[in-house]
Protein backbone atom coordinates (compact mmCIF):
# COMPACT_ATOMS: atom_id res chain seq x y z
CA UNK A 1 0.00 0.00 0.00
CA UNK A 2 2.58 2.56 1.12
CA UNK A 3 4.86 1.09 -1.94
CA UNK A 4 2.21 2.05 -4.45
CA UNK A 5 1.03 5.56 -2.62
CA UNK A 6 5.21 6.62 -2.90
CA UNK A 7 5.32 5.16 -6.87
CA UNK A 8 1.93 7.70 -7.53
CA UNK A 9 4.01 10.09 -5.45
CA UNK A 10 6.85 10.46 -7.75
CA UNK A 11 5.55 10.20 -10.81
CA UNK A 12 3.21 13.37 -9.74
CA UNK A 13 6.29 14.79 -8.41
CA UNK A 14 8.27 14.17 -12.39
CA UNK A 15 4.71 14.67 -14.31
CA UNK A 16 4.44 18.74 -12.35
CA UNK A 17 8.84 19.00 -12.67
CA UNK A 18 8.07 18.14 -17.03
CA UNK A 19 5.09 20.60 -16.80
CA UNK A 20 6.92 23.49 -15.16
CA UNK A 21 10.16 22.82 -17.61
CA UNK A 22 8.00 23.02 -20.99
CA UNK A 23 5.19 25.86 -19.67
CA UNK A 24 7.29 28.38 -20.24
CA UNK A 25 7.95 27.23 -24.30
CA UNK A 26 4.17 26.87 -24.85
CA UNK A 27 3.37 30.28 -23.33
CA UNK A 28 5.66 32.12 -25.61
CA UNK A 29 4.73 29.92 -28.13
CA UNK A 30 0.98 31.07 -27.04
CA UNK A 31 1.68 34.77 -25.72
CA UNK A 32 3.80 35.23 -29.65
CA UNK A 33 0.87 34.00 -31.56
CA UNK A 34 -2.56 35.49 -29.51
CA UNK A 35 -0.88 38.91 -29.57
CA UNK A 36 0.88 38.17 -33.35
CA UNK A 37 -1.75 36.77 -34.79
CA UNK A 38 -4.04 40.35 -34.82
CA UNK A 39 -1.75 41.86 -35.87
CA UNK A 40 -0.82 39.70 -38.58
CA UNK A 41 -4.18 39.16 -39.58
CA UNK A 42 -4.69 43.32 -39.91
CA UNK A 43 -1.44 44.15 -41.75
CA UNK A 44 -2.17 40.82 -44.59
CA UNK A 45 0.16 40.50 -46.92
CA UNK A 46 1.23 43.96 -46.65
CA UNK A 47 2.77 43.14 -43.24
CA UNK A 48 5.30 40.63 -45.04
CA UNK A 49 6.14 42.97 -47.69
CA UNK A 50 5.65 46.51 -46.97
CA UNK A 51 8.39 48.98 -45.29
CA UNK A 52 7.84 50.39 -41.58
CA UNK A 53 5.26 52.73 -40.58
CA UNK A 54 5.95 56.22 -39.01
CA UNK A 55 5.13 56.37 -35.38
CA UNK A 56 1.82 56.47 -34.31
CA UNK A 57 0.92 55.51 -37.43
CA UNK A 58 -0.37 52.28 -38.94
CA UNK A 59 1.31 49.15 -39.05
CA UNK A 60 2.87 49.23 -42.34
CA UNK A 61 5.11 46.22 -42.73
CA UNK A 62 8.29 44.54 -42.01
CA UNK A 63 9.08 43.33 -45.56
CA UNK A 64 13.09 44.35 -45.55
CA UNK A 65 14.17 43.04 -42.12
CA UNK A 66 12.10 39.25 -43.23
CA UNK A 67 14.15 39.65 -46.75
CA UNK A 68 17.16 40.66 -44.86
CA UNK A 69 17.12 37.46 -42.18
CA UNK A 70 16.72 35.45 -45.16
CA UNK A 71 19.96 37.28 -46.96
CA UNK A 72 22.08 36.99 -44.03
CA UNK A 73 20.88 33.34 -43.27
CA UNK A 74 21.49 31.92 -46.39
CA UNK A 75 24.91 34.35 -46.77
CA UNK A 76 25.90 32.81 -43.52
CA UNK A 77 25.13 28.93 -44.46
CA UNK A 78 26.86 29.55 -47.91
CA UNK A 79 29.92 30.90 -45.61
CA UNK A 80 30.01 28.56 -42.48
CA UNK A 81 28.48 25.00 -43.83
CA UNK A 82 31.19 23.82 -46.53
CA UNK A 83 33.55 25.23 -43.59
CA UNK A 84 32.06 23.48 -40.74
CA UNK A 85 30.93 20.05 -42.68
CA UNK A 86 35.08 20.28 -43.49
CA UNK A 87 35.97 20.79 -39.94
CA UNK A 88 34.22 17.53 -38.78
CA UNK A 89 34.90 15.45 -41.01
CA UNK A 90 38.39 16.12 -40.53
CA UNK A 91 37.60 16.00 -36.73
CA UNK A 92 36.29 12.73 -37.25
CA UNK A 93 38.60 11.08 -39.62
CA UNK A 94 41.55 12.09 -37.52
CA UNK A 95 40.16 11.90 -33.78
CA UNK A 96 44.01 10.85 -32.45
CA UNK A 97 45.69 13.48 -33.92
CA UNK A 98 47.05 17.14 -32.24
CA UNK A 99 44.70 19.40 -34.96
CA UNK A 100 42.06 16.40 -34.48
CA UNK A 101 41.61 16.61 -30.61
CA UNK A 102 42.20 20.54 -30.21
CA UNK A 103 39.28 20.80 -32.88
CA UNK A 104 36.95 19.30 -30.98
CA UNK A 105 37.84 20.84 -27.76
CA UNK A 106 37.76 24.32 -29.40
CA UNK A 107 34.34 23.12 -31.46
CA UNK A 108 32.63 22.80 -27.95
CA UNK A 109 33.95 25.75 -26.22
CA UNK A 110 32.94 27.93 -29.06
CA UNK A 111 29.44 26.29 -29.13
CA UNK A 112 29.23 28.33 -26.02
CA UNK A 113 31.05 31.36 -26.59
CA UNK A 114 29.41 34.57 -26.00
CA UNK A 115 27.78 35.69 -29.48
CA UNK A 116 27.44 39.26 -29.03
CA UNK A 117 31.74 39.12 -28.67
CA UNK A 118 31.54 37.33 -32.03
CA UNK A 119 30.00 40.20 -33.13
CA UNK A 120 32.69 42.71 -31.66
CA UNK A 121 35.30 40.28 -33.31
CA UNK A 122 33.69 40.89 -36.87
CA UNK A 123 33.48 44.33 -36.00
CA UNK A 124 36.89 44.95 -35.50
CA UNK A 125 37.80 42.99 -38.81
CA UNK A 126 35.15 44.08 -41.15
CA UNK A 127 32.91 46.91 -40.34
CA UNK A 128 35.81 49.58 -39.08
CA UNK A 129 37.87 48.41 -41.98
CA UNK A 130 34.89 48.78 -43.89
CA UNK A 131 33.79 52.19 -42.46
CA UNK A 132 30.26 50.78 -42.89
CA UNK A 133 27.81 48.24 -41.03
CA UNK A 134 26.90 45.87 -44.36
CA UNK A 135 25.15 42.40 -44.85
CA UNK A 136 28.38 40.70 -45.58
CA UNK A 137 29.53 41.31 -41.99
CA UNK A 138 26.58 40.14 -40.57
CA UNK A 139 26.51 37.08 -42.59
CA UNK A 140 30.57 36.11 -41.20
CA UNK A 141 29.44 37.33 -37.34
CA UNK A 142 26.42 34.43 -38.23
CA UNK A 143 28.61 31.94 -39.97
CA UNK A 144 30.73 32.15 -36.78
CA UNK A 145 28.02 31.37 -34.73
CA UNK A 146 26.58 28.56 -36.79
CA UNK A 147 29.40 26.58 -37.86
CA UNK A 148 30.59 25.32 -34.17
CA UNK A 149 26.78 23.35 -34.31
CA UNK A 150 27.31 21.99 -37.79
CA UNK A 151 31.03 20.82 -37.50
CA UNK A 152 30.28 19.07 -33.95
CA UNK A 153 26.93 17.47 -35.32
CA UNK A 154 29.25 16.17 -38.73
CA UNK A 155 31.48 14.55 -37.08
CA UNK A 156 28.98 12.90 -34.40
CA UNK A 157 27.51 11.99 -37.35
CA UNK A 158 30.75 10.16 -39.25
CA UNK A 159 31.69 9.14 -35.72
CA UNK A 160 28.06 6.72 -35.44
CA UNK A 161 28.54 5.04 -39.09
CA UNK A 162 29.40 1.41 -38.01
CA UNK A 163 33.42 0.96 -37.92
CA UNK A 164 32.51 -2.12 -40.53
CA UNK A 165 30.91 -0.05 -43.56
CA UNK A 166 34.46 2.23 -43.04
CA UNK A 167 36.08 -1.12 -43.53
CA UNK A 168 33.85 -2.58 -46.21
CA UNK A 169 34.51 0.74 -47.98
CA UNK A 170 38.29 0.93 -48.36
CA UNK A 171 38.32 -2.49 -48.95
CA UNK A 172 36.66 -2.23 -52.46
CA UNK A 173 40.16 0.55 -52.80
CA UNK A 174 38.47 3.64 -52.30
CA UNK A 175 40.40 6.42 -51.70
CA UNK A 176 39.72 7.87 -48.38
CA UNK A 177 38.15 10.98 -49.80
CA UNK A 178 35.53 8.50 -51.65
CA UNK A 179 34.62 6.70 -48.95
CA UNK A 180 34.20 9.17 -46.64
CA UNK A 181 32.12 11.50 -49.22
CA UNK A 182 30.56 8.87 -51.32
CA UNK A 183 29.71 5.96 -48.81
CA UNK A 184 29.92 7.49 -45.24
CA UNK A 185 28.17 10.09 -45.70
CA UNK A 186 25.17 8.25 -47.45
CA UNK A 187 24.83 7.13 -43.68
CA UNK A 188 25.41 10.04 -42.05
CA UNK A 189 23.25 12.78 -44.00
CA UNK A 190 20.15 12.64 -41.04
CA UNK A 191 22.90 14.11 -38.63
CA UNK A 192 24.33 16.19 -41.16
CA UNK A 193 21.69 17.81 -41.93
CA UNK A 194 19.96 17.88 -38.47
CA UNK A 195 23.26 19.62 -38.01
CA UNK A 196 22.35 22.17 -41.15
CA UNK A 197 19.07 22.98 -40.73
CA UNK A 198 19.67 23.63 -36.38
CA UNK A 199 22.68 26.06 -37.07
CA UNK A 200 20.19 27.90 -39.86
CA UNK A 201 17.31 27.90 -37.48
CA UNK A 202 20.14 28.98 -34.90
CA UNK A 203 21.72 31.94 -36.25
CA UNK A 204 17.58 32.88 -38.13
CA UNK A 205 17.35 34.00 -34.78
CA UNK A 206 20.00 35.85 -33.50
CA UNK A 207 20.46 39.35 -32.29
CA UNK A 208 23.78 40.09 -30.46
CA UNK A 209 26.11 39.08 -33.55
CA UNK A 210 24.05 41.71 -35.41
CA UNK A 211 23.84 44.45 -32.89
CA UNK A 212 27.37 45.86 -34.32
CA UNK A 213 27.92 44.20 -37.96
CA UNK A 214 24.30 44.09 -40.05
CA UNK A 215 23.77 47.87 -38.77
CA UNK A 216 19.71 47.20 -39.43
CA UNK A 217 17.54 48.95 -41.91
CA UNK A 218 13.89 49.51 -41.65
CA UNK A 219 13.09 51.40 -44.86
CA UNK A 220 15.65 49.82 -47.91
CA UNK A 221 15.52 46.19 -48.62
CA UNK A 222 18.40 45.51 -49.78
CA UNK A 223 21.35 47.84 -51.12
CA UNK A 224 24.03 45.31 -51.85
CA UNK A 225 26.42 43.12 -49.49
CA UNK A 226 28.41 45.79 -48.59
CA UNK A 227 25.66 47.84 -47.15
CA UNK A 228 23.72 47.93 -44.29
CA UNK A 229 20.90 45.16 -44.04
CA UNK A 230 17.70 44.39 -41.57
CA UNK A 231 17.25 41.32 -39.77
CA UNK A 232 13.64 40.66 -37.91
CA UNK A 233 15.22 39.89 -34.41
CA UNK A 234 17.33 43.71 -34.63
CA UNK A 235 13.97 45.25 -35.67
CA UNK A 236 12.29 43.58 -32.53
CA UNK A 237 15.12 44.62 -30.56
CA UNK A 238 14.59 48.03 -31.79
CA UNK A 239 11.20 48.63 -31.91
CA UNK A 240 10.19 47.07 -28.67
CA UNK A 241 12.36 50.01 -27.20
CA UNK A 242 10.31 53.20 -29.04
CA UNK A 243 7.76 55.09 -27.14
CA UNK A 244 5.24 54.06 -30.00
CA UNK A 245 2.06 52.00 -29.40
CA UNK A 246 2.10 51.10 -33.13
CA UNK A 247 5.51 50.01 -32.69
CA UNK A 248 4.79 47.89 -29.99
CA UNK A 249 2.33 45.97 -32.33
CA UNK A 250 4.47 45.98 -35.09
CA UNK A 251 7.01 43.90 -32.81
CA UNK A 252 4.56 41.22 -31.55
CA UNK A 253 3.60 40.78 -35.31
CA UNK A 254 7.73 40.37 -36.14
CA UNK A 255 7.92 38.04 -33.14
CA UNK A 256 4.98 35.90 -34.76
CA UNK A 257 7.00 35.59 -38.17
CA UNK A 258 10.25 34.78 -36.70
CA UNK A 259 8.73 31.81 -35.01
CA UNK A 260 7.20 30.74 -38.19
CA UNK A 261 10.83 30.58 -40.21
CA UNK A 262 12.08 28.80 -36.98
CA UNK A 263 9.54 26.54 -37.26
CA UNK A 264 9.70 26.53 -41.28
CA UNK A 265 13.47 25.30 -40.52
CA UNK A 266 12.58 23.26 -38.14
CA UNK A 267 9.42 21.34 -38.73
CA UNK A 268 10.61 19.45 -42.04
CA UNK A 269 13.47 18.60 -40.29
CA UNK A 270 11.37 16.78 -37.49
CA UNK A 271 8.55 15.54 -40.26
CA UNK A 272 10.86 14.45 -43.11
CA UNK A 273 14.12 13.13 -42.68
CA UNK A 274 14.22 9.19 -42.88
CA UNK A 275 16.80 7.58 -40.65
CA UNK A 276 19.14 5.07 -42.58
CA UNK A 277 18.74 1.56 -41.44
CA UNK A 278 21.85 0.51 -40.21
CA UNK B 1 52.13 -20.77 -58.00
CA UNK B 2 51.79 -18.83 -54.55
CA UNK B 3 49.32 -16.22 -54.57
CA UNK B 4 50.05 -14.79 -50.73
CA UNK B 5 53.33 -15.02 -48.92
CA UNK B 6 54.01 -13.82 -45.33
CA UNK B 7 57.78 -13.76 -44.64
CA UNK B 8 58.80 -13.47 -40.68
CA UNK B 9 55.10 -11.64 -40.40
CA UNK B 10 54.92 -9.99 -37.09
CA UNK B 11 51.62 -7.57 -35.76
CA UNK B 12 51.49 -4.96 -32.97
CA UNK B 13 48.80 -3.22 -31.48
CA UNK B 14 50.52 -0.59 -29.20
CA UNK B 15 52.57 -2.60 -26.97
CA UNK B 16 50.74 -5.85 -27.45
CA UNK B 17 52.59 -8.69 -29.71
CA UNK B 18 49.27 -10.03 -31.52
CA UNK B 19 51.16 -11.90 -34.29
CA UNK B 20 53.94 -13.91 -33.91
CA UNK B 21 56.68 -14.30 -36.84
CA UNK B 22 54.33 -15.46 -38.73
CA UNK B 23 55.67 -17.80 -42.59
CA UNK B 24 52.56 -18.99 -44.51
CA UNK B 25 52.33 -19.23 -48.21
CA UNK B 26 49.17 -19.75 -49.87
CA UNK B 27 48.86 -21.59 -53.36
CA UNK B 28 46.95 -19.90 -55.53
CA UNK B 29 43.10 -21.22 -56.95
CA UNK B 30 42.52 -23.25 -53.47
CA UNK B 31 40.66 -22.95 -50.32
CA UNK B 32 43.08 -21.59 -47.29
CA UNK B 33 41.25 -22.15 -43.98
CA UNK B 34 43.00 -20.10 -40.97
CA UNK B 35 41.84 -21.45 -37.88
CA UNK B 36 42.24 -20.82 -34.30
CA UNK B 37 40.12 -20.00 -30.97
CA UNK B 38 38.74 -16.27 -30.52
CA UNK B 39 40.98 -13.99 -30.37
CA UNK B 40 43.78 -15.78 -31.40
CA UNK B 41 45.18 -13.24 -34.57
CA UNK B 42 43.34 -14.61 -37.41
CA UNK B 43 41.05 -11.29 -38.65
CA UNK B 44 44.32 -9.24 -37.73
CA UNK B 45 46.47 -11.46 -39.63
CA UNK B 46 43.93 -11.44 -42.69
CA UNK B 47 44.03 -7.82 -42.65
CA UNK B 48 47.38 -7.50 -42.67
CA UNK B 49 47.43 -9.24 -46.77
CA UNK B 50 45.29 -6.61 -48.08
CA UNK B 51 46.65 -3.54 -45.42
CA UNK B 52 43.07 -2.99 -44.18
CA UNK B 53 45.04 -2.70 -40.45
CA UNK B 54 46.40 0.58 -41.37
CA UNK B 55 42.26 1.79 -40.31
CA UNK B 56 43.63 1.07 -37.02
CA UNK B 57 46.44 3.34 -35.73
CA UNK B 58 47.57 1.84 -33.34
CA UNK B 59 48.41 -1.81 -35.19
CA UNK B 60 52.24 -1.82 -36.68
CA UNK B 61 53.18 -4.33 -39.13
CA UNK B 62 56.70 -6.01 -39.35
CA UNK B 63 57.93 -8.20 -41.79
CA UNK B 64 56.12 -8.30 -45.39
CA UNK B 65 53.14 -9.80 -47.10
CA UNK B 66 53.94 -10.73 -51.13
CA UNK B 67 51.24 -10.80 -53.71
CA UNK B 68 52.99 -12.85 -56.49
CA UNK B 69 55.67 -12.25 -55.19
CA UNK B 70 55.96 -8.10 -54.82
CA UNK B 71 55.69 -6.84 -51.36
CA UNK B 72 52.09 -5.22 -50.88
CA UNK B 73 53.95 -2.45 -48.42
CA UNK B 74 55.69 -1.64 -51.36
CA UNK B 75 52.67 -0.85 -53.53
CA UNK B 76 49.89 1.76 -53.43
CA UNK B 77 47.08 0.01 -51.14
CA UNK B 78 44.35 0.86 -53.15
CA UNK B 79 45.45 -1.08 -55.82
CA UNK B 80 46.15 -3.97 -53.44
CA UNK B 81 42.77 -3.58 -51.71
CA UNK B 82 41.43 -3.78 -55.72
CA UNK B 83 43.37 -6.87 -56.07
CA UNK B 84 42.41 -8.58 -52.87
CA UNK B 85 38.96 -8.26 -52.14
CA UNK B 86 37.37 -8.97 -48.79
CA UNK B 87 34.13 -10.21 -46.60
CA UNK B 88 33.62 -9.59 -43.70
CA UNK B 89 32.12 -11.28 -40.70
CA UNK B 90 29.06 -9.56 -40.49
CA UNK B 91 26.99 -8.81 -43.03
CA UNK B 92 27.34 -5.32 -44.01
CA UNK B 93 26.02 -3.86 -47.60
CA UNK B 94 25.66 -0.30 -47.42
CA UNK B 95 22.44 0.05 -45.90
CA UNK B 96 21.20 2.87 -47.62
CA UNK B 97 21.97 1.66 -51.37
CA UNK B 98 20.30 -0.73 -53.66
CA UNK B 99 21.01 -3.91 -54.28
CA UNK B 100 22.12 -3.05 -57.50
CA UNK B 101 24.01 -0.06 -56.29
CA UNK B 102 26.10 -1.91 -53.48
CA UNK B 103 27.57 -4.13 -56.38
CA UNK B 104 28.44 -1.56 -58.77
CA UNK B 105 29.76 1.10 -56.19
CA UNK B 106 33.61 -0.17 -56.56
CA UNK B 107 33.37 -0.27 -60.75
CA UNK B 108 31.42 3.22 -60.51
CA UNK B 109 33.91 5.37 -58.18
CA UNK B 110 36.99 3.06 -59.59
CA UNK B 111 36.14 4.26 -63.15
CA UNK B 112 36.27 0.76 -64.28
CA UNK B 113 33.73 0.66 -66.28
CA UNK B 114 33.17 2.87 -69.51
CA UNK B 115 29.71 2.61 -70.01
CA UNK B 116 25.87 1.56 -68.34
CA UNK B 117 25.62 -1.48 -70.00
CA UNK B 118 29.00 -2.62 -69.30
CA UNK B 119 28.33 -1.53 -65.46
CA UNK B 120 25.04 -3.60 -65.61
CA UNK B 121 26.59 -6.60 -67.46
CA UNK B 122 29.39 -6.94 -64.72
CA UNK B 123 26.74 -6.01 -61.99
CA UNK B 124 24.83 -8.98 -62.83
CA UNK B 125 27.99 -11.19 -63.82
CA UNK B 126 28.44 -10.74 -59.95
CA UNK B 127 25.40 -11.00 -58.74
CA UNK B 128 25.45 -14.69 -60.74
CA UNK B 129 28.33 -15.74 -59.45
CA UNK B 130 27.51 -14.80 -55.84
CA UNK B 131 24.44 -17.33 -56.45
CA UNK B 132 22.21 -14.17 -55.60
CA UNK B 133 20.61 -13.17 -58.99
CA UNK B 134 18.08 -15.09 -58.94
CA UNK B 135 16.61 -14.00 -55.96
CA UNK B 136 17.33 -10.51 -56.26
CA UNK B 137 17.20 -10.20 -59.99
CA UNK B 138 13.35 -8.41 -59.65
CA UNK B 139 14.35 -6.63 -56.91
CA UNK B 140 17.85 -4.86 -57.70
CA UNK B 141 16.01 -1.17 -56.55
CA UNK B 142 15.18 -2.54 -53.22
CA UNK B 143 17.69 -1.40 -50.43
CA UNK B 144 20.38 -4.13 -49.12
CA UNK B 145 19.16 -3.79 -46.34
CA UNK B 146 15.71 -5.33 -47.42
CA UNK B 147 17.65 -8.22 -48.11
CA UNK B 148 18.12 -11.19 -45.66
CA UNK B 149 21.31 -12.01 -43.50
CA UNK B 150 22.24 -14.43 -45.86
CA UNK B 151 21.64 -13.01 -48.85
CA UNK B 152 23.26 -9.55 -47.57
CA UNK B 153 26.38 -11.71 -47.29
CA UNK B 154 26.46 -13.06 -50.97
CA UNK B 155 25.58 -9.22 -51.90
CA UNK B 156 28.91 -8.71 -49.86
CA UNK B 157 30.20 -11.69 -51.96
CA UNK B 158 29.46 -10.17 -55.45
CA UNK B 159 30.66 -6.40 -54.21
CA UNK B 160 33.78 -8.03 -53.97
CA UNK B 161 33.71 -10.14 -56.89
CA UNK B 162 32.61 -6.82 -59.06
CA UNK B 163 36.09 -5.43 -58.76
CA UNK B 164 37.74 -8.80 -60.28
CA UNK B 165 39.59 -9.59 -57.62
CA UNK B 166 42.69 -12.23 -57.70
CA UNK B 167 42.50 -13.18 -53.70
CA UNK B 168 39.27 -13.16 -51.66
CA UNK B 169 39.48 -12.77 -48.36
CA UNK B 170 36.86 -14.04 -45.98
CA UNK B 171 36.83 -12.94 -42.01
CA UNK B 172 34.20 -15.71 -40.49
CA UNK B 173 32.04 -14.90 -43.48
CA UNK B 174 29.29 -17.35 -41.49
CA UNK B 175 29.70 -16.90 -38.23
CA UNK B 176 25.89 -14.51 -38.00
CA UNK B 177 24.10 -16.91 -40.33
CA UNK B 178 21.83 -19.48 -39.98
CA UNK B 179 22.76 -23.33 -41.10
CA UNK B 180 20.82 -22.83 -44.00
CA UNK B 181 22.22 -19.73 -45.06
CA UNK B 182 25.94 -21.01 -43.58
CA UNK B 183 25.72 -23.75 -46.14
CA UNK B 184 25.04 -21.78 -49.35
CA UNK B 185 28.09 -19.56 -48.70
CA UNK B 186 30.29 -22.63 -47.86
CA UNK B 187 29.25 -24.08 -51.26
CA UNK B 188 29.67 -20.99 -52.98
CA UNK B 189 33.22 -20.92 -51.35
CA UNK B 190 33.67 -24.38 -53.27
CA UNK B 191 32.85 -22.98 -56.48
CA UNK B 192 34.72 -19.94 -56.64
CA UNK B 193 38.02 -21.70 -55.88
CA UNK B 194 38.22 -22.11 -59.66
CA UNK B 195 38.64 -18.62 -60.58
CA UNK B 196 39.86 -17.06 -57.16
CA UNK B 197 42.49 -18.22 -54.41
CA UNK B 198 40.46 -17.59 -51.03
CA UNK B 199 41.85 -17.28 -47.62
CA UNK B 200 39.00 -18.03 -45.31
CA UNK B 201 38.90 -17.22 -41.61
CA UNK B 202 37.27 -19.77 -39.48
CA UNK B 203 37.54 -20.62 -35.13
CA UNK B 204 34.89 -24.05 -36.31
CA UNK B 205 37.31 -26.82 -37.01
CA UNK B 206 34.86 -28.57 -38.82
CA UNK B 207 33.87 -25.30 -41.16
CA UNK B 208 37.64 -25.62 -42.16
CA UNK B 209 37.52 -29.20 -42.63
CA UNK B 210 34.04 -28.62 -44.98
CA UNK B 211 35.49 -26.07 -47.49
CA UNK B 212 39.44 -25.81 -47.36
CA UNK B 213 42.48 -27.57 -49.35
CA UNK B 214 44.88 -26.46 -46.87
CA UNK B 215 45.07 -25.38 -43.48
CA UNK B 216 46.71 -23.48 -40.95
CA UNK B 217 45.98 -23.71 -37.42
CA UNK B 218 46.75 -20.26 -35.22
CA UNK B 219 46.89 -20.21 -31.50
CA UNK B 220 47.86 -17.13 -29.21
CA UNK B 221 49.28 -15.18 -32.54
CA UNK B 222 51.93 -17.64 -33.04
CA UNK B 223 51.42 -20.35 -36.19
CA UNK B 224 51.18 -23.62 -35.09
CA UNK B 225 50.57 -25.75 -37.75
CA UNK B 226 49.84 -25.49 -41.74
CA UNK B 227 49.36 -28.10 -44.52
CA UNK B 228 46.93 -29.85 -46.34
CA UNK B 229 43.34 -30.16 -44.61
CA UNK B 230 42.78 -33.81 -44.72
CA UNK B 231 46.62 -34.18 -43.46
CA UNK B 232 46.06 -31.96 -40.44
CA UNK B 233 42.64 -33.21 -39.66
CA UNK B 234 44.10 -36.71 -39.87
CA UNK B 235 47.38 -36.58 -38.55
CA UNK B 236 48.39 -33.30 -36.94
CA UNK B 237 51.71 -33.27 -36.13
CA UNK B 238 51.40 -30.98 -32.79
CA UNK B 239 49.58 -31.67 -30.12
CA UNK B 240 48.04 -28.51 -29.61
CA UNK B 241 46.43 -29.03 -33.27
CA UNK B 242 45.26 -32.03 -31.49
CA UNK B 243 43.47 -31.16 -28.76
CA UNK B 244 42.17 -28.03 -30.87
CA UNK B 245 40.87 -30.40 -33.07
CA UNK B 246 39.29 -32.77 -30.64
CA UNK B 247 37.54 -30.02 -28.75
CA UNK B 248 39.76 -29.82 -26.15
CA UNK B 249 41.37 -26.23 -26.63
CA UNK B 250 39.40 -23.40 -28.10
Amino acid sequence: MLREVKEKLFLFGIAVMTALTVLPLFHIIYSVATRGLPVLLRGGIGFLTGTLAPPGDGLGGIGPAILGTLILTALASLIGLPVAVMTGVYAAEYPESLIGRLTRTLLTIMMEFPTILVGLFVMQILVIPMGSYSAIAGALALALVMMPYVAVYTEEAFRNVPFTYREAAFALGLSRFKVVFRVLAGMARKGIVTGMLIGMAKVAGETAPLLFTAGGSNRIYFAGIDKPVGAIPLLIYYLVQQPYENYHEIAWGASLVLLLVFLAIFLPLRLSLKEVKL
Amino acid sequence: MTAIETVNLTIYYGQKCVVKNVNLKIPENIVFAIMGPSGCGKSTLLRSFNRLLELNPNARVEGDVRLYGKSVYEMNPIEVRRRIGMVFQQPNPFPHMSVFDNVALGLKLNGLVKSKKELREIVEWALKKAALWDEVKDRLRDPASALSGGQQQRLCIARALAMKPEVLLMDEPTANLDPVATEKIEDLIYELKEDYTIVVVTHSPSQAARVSDYVAFLYLGELVEVGKTEKVFEKPENELTERYLTGRTG
